[in-house]
This record gives structure tokens, C-alpha cells and sequence, in this order.
């Protein structure tokens, strides 16, 4: 076992009193090892020790507001999850913001739309082997054939 | 209350949770207010360091880094606050300090114990605001030493020096009045 220094149990006992809790832990066990081997030497500082200890105990301190906790909890953090996905809202949508948010999701529905109409229009309506087709025979239909057929 | 559960009690209040920061408020307060009240002796302004103490807290709570304990952060913060209050009273403290009670009037048993408690008290609160720090953390909260001097700002060496200068000085005074 390892043994503290007379000097430094004296040191110890006068810093932090007669209680071993008091002492640091990393000399607890070498301090009592050197108060076990000569407890005589040191009887009379752990004695006046122990009595201001027990003085100390006797210290008071007045009660504090019982409302002081609550005044405290009320500042404190408020959850985040909830604020974090509000605040991405309101700075997404925030109200002043529609109308040019409306203008602007009109404006790209309309070019969307027209860009498709315009595309599927072409496609119906010009083929280049119907204008071949025309200068060569001139306006014919299927229909009109069909009909002189059946005539004769 | 283990290193690891305090760490994820801390990190639960930071995000809000509610139980958490009151249990943390319930366990912490009564040692920052009679740290601070010791400093400051007074229970209005030790009651007002308290609260801004956790003011402090609560903004700092996510940046709180378990090298030191929650207590020490905390105590540091109330020490400091109150030591800021002590520096701007400090000129007109000597106007303010109330009315030594005469003990010698007063022979009733029950009397002589409430006085023997307003002696130890008057005792701490005459000490040097350094030597009154460092008894109430680790005598009368029982504080470690390295906790305590975290909190104080010095060192384990100069802790040890302002208890024992601390305590010689409350034991001269305990041995004069014995002795009467």
C-alpha cells in the first residue's frame, strides 16, 4: 500500500477537513494508510478539523422563490422539430408571397401546355408524302374512291 | 447520476425535451443558488444569478462538450456572474453590511444554537471572496477538488491553498469564542 507524506496528510486535512469523502479520491487510500500507521500524530488536527466540519454543517441558507424553477423553464429551448418544419413552411409559402407565386405557376402551366399542344398539332396535321401525294393525283380520299367504285 | 447518462439528459434538453430540462433545473438549482448566495449574500440577487445562469445554459446547452461535468459548467457560470455583481457593489458593500447581533444578550439554549448558526455564517461571509468560493463548493456542496477549481478557474494547488487559508481563518475564529 501505498502511504501519503505526513506533510501532505496535514496539507490534506487542513485544506479539506476530517471527512475522507472530502479528500481527493486519487489520495484517499494513501492518506489513511498514513493516518493508520500513527494515528497519535495527527489526532489532534482530525479533532480540529471535525469540530468545524460540524460547525460548517450547521451553515443555512435561505429558501429560495418556489416560482424560480418555472421562471427558469419558461426561457428554456423550445422543441425543434416542430419550429424547424414551421419555419421551412413559412419561408416556403409565407402569405405575402402567393400572388407572385400564382403568377409564376400560371405562367409555367401555360408554357408546359402550349409547348405540348403546339407538338402533338404538327405531328396531326403535316406529313410531306401528303403534299407529294397531292401535287401528283390532286385532292383525293380514300372516301371519294370508295364511293365511284361503288357506282359503277 | 453516471457521466453517460448526463450527457444524453443534456443532449434531450438542448432539443427541447421538457422532462429533461426540468429534471435538470430540479437536480441544479439549489446548489447554483446557494453557491451564488454565499458569494453574493443576498437572496434577491442570488435568486437573479440563478435564473441568469440558466439563461446562459439554455443558450450554450447544444455547445456543452462532457470534458467537464454539467455541474462545474454550470457553477462556473453562476461564480462568474456573481463575482461580476461583487466587483460593481464592492464600493458601497461597507454601508450596506447589516448590524453585528450582540450574542452576549441573548441566554436562551435554543437562542444560543440560532446564533452559533448566524456566527458560522457571518464567519463565511467575512471571508475573501476567493477563500468563500472555494469552501462553498467543496466543503459545504461538496464539490470535488478539480471540479471545484474548473469552476473557480485556478488551479488544484491554489484551491487547496484558499481552503486551508479558509479554514484556519473560521477555526481561529471557532477557538476565540471557545475560549471566551
Amino acid at each position: 500500500m501505498i502511504k501519503a507524506s505526513e506533510e501532505r496528510v496535514f496539507e490534506l486535512i487542513a485544506a479539506y477537513g476530517a471527512e475522507p469523502g472530502g479528500w481527493p479520491e486519487d489520495e484517499r487510500d494513501a492518506v489513511k494508510a498514513t493516518l493508520v500507521a500513527d494515528p497519535d500524530l495527527f489526532a489532534e488536527a482530525l479533532a480540529e478539523a471535525k469540530a468545524l466540519d460540524a460547525a460548517l454543517l450547521a451553515e443555512q441558507v435561505p429558501d429560495f422563490d418556489p416560482a424560480l424553477a418555472d421562471r427558469i423553464l419558461a426561457a428554456a429551448p423550445k422543441p425543434k422539430s416542430a419550429g424547424a418544419l414551421a419555419s421551412i413552411l413559412t419561408w416556403r409559402l409565407p402569405a405575402r408571397r402567393w400572388p407572385a407565386g400564382a403568377t409564376l405557376a400560371s405562367l409555367m402551366v401555360g408554357l408546359v401546355s402550349g409547348y405540348a399542344y403546339a407538338g402533338n398539332t404538327t405531328l396531326v396535321t403535316y406529313d410531306a408524302s401528303d403534299e407529294v401525294y397531292v401535287s401528283l393525283f390532286g385532292e383525293d380520299t380514300g372516301l371519294t374512291w370508295l364511293e365511284e367504285g361503288l357506282v359503277e | 447520476m453516471s457521466a453517460e447518462s448526463e450527457i444524453e439528459q443534456v443532449r434531450r434538453a438542448a432539443a427541447g425535451d421538457r422532462a429533461a430540462q426540468a429534471a435538470l433545473v430540479h437536480r441544479h438549482m439549489p446548489v447554483i443558488f446557494r453557491v451564488s448566495y454565499r458569494l453574493l449574500q443576498d437572496r434577491a440577487e442570488a435568486e437573479d444569478v440563478t435564473q441568469e445562469t440558466f439563461l446562459r445554459v439554455w443558450k450554450k446547452l447544444s455547445e456543452w462538450e462532457p470534458r467537464a461535468s454539467f455541474s462545474s459548467w454550470a457553477c462556473t457560470i453562476a461564480v462568474n456572474l456573481s463575482r461580476d455583481r461583487l466587483r460593481k457593489k464592492k464600493p458601497i458593500l461597507m454601508d450596506e453590511l447589516p448590524e453585528q447581533i450582540d450574542h452576549a444578550l441573548q441566554p436562551d439554549a435554543e437562542l444560543a444554537s440560532n446564533q452559533a448558526v448566524a456566527r458560522i455564517e457571518t464567519q463565511i461571509a467575512a471571508l475573501p471572496d476567493r477563500q468563500r468560493e472555494a469552501l462553498s463548493l467543496c466543503a459545504l456542496e461538496g464539490m470535488g477538488n478539480k471540479e471545484a477549481a474548473e469552476a473557480m478557474g485556478v488551479t488544484v494547488h491554489a484551491l487547496e491553498g484558499l481552503l486551508g487559508r479558509a479554514r484556519r481563518s473560521l477555526r481561529a475564529t471557532l477557538n476565540v469564542e471557545r475560549d471566551r
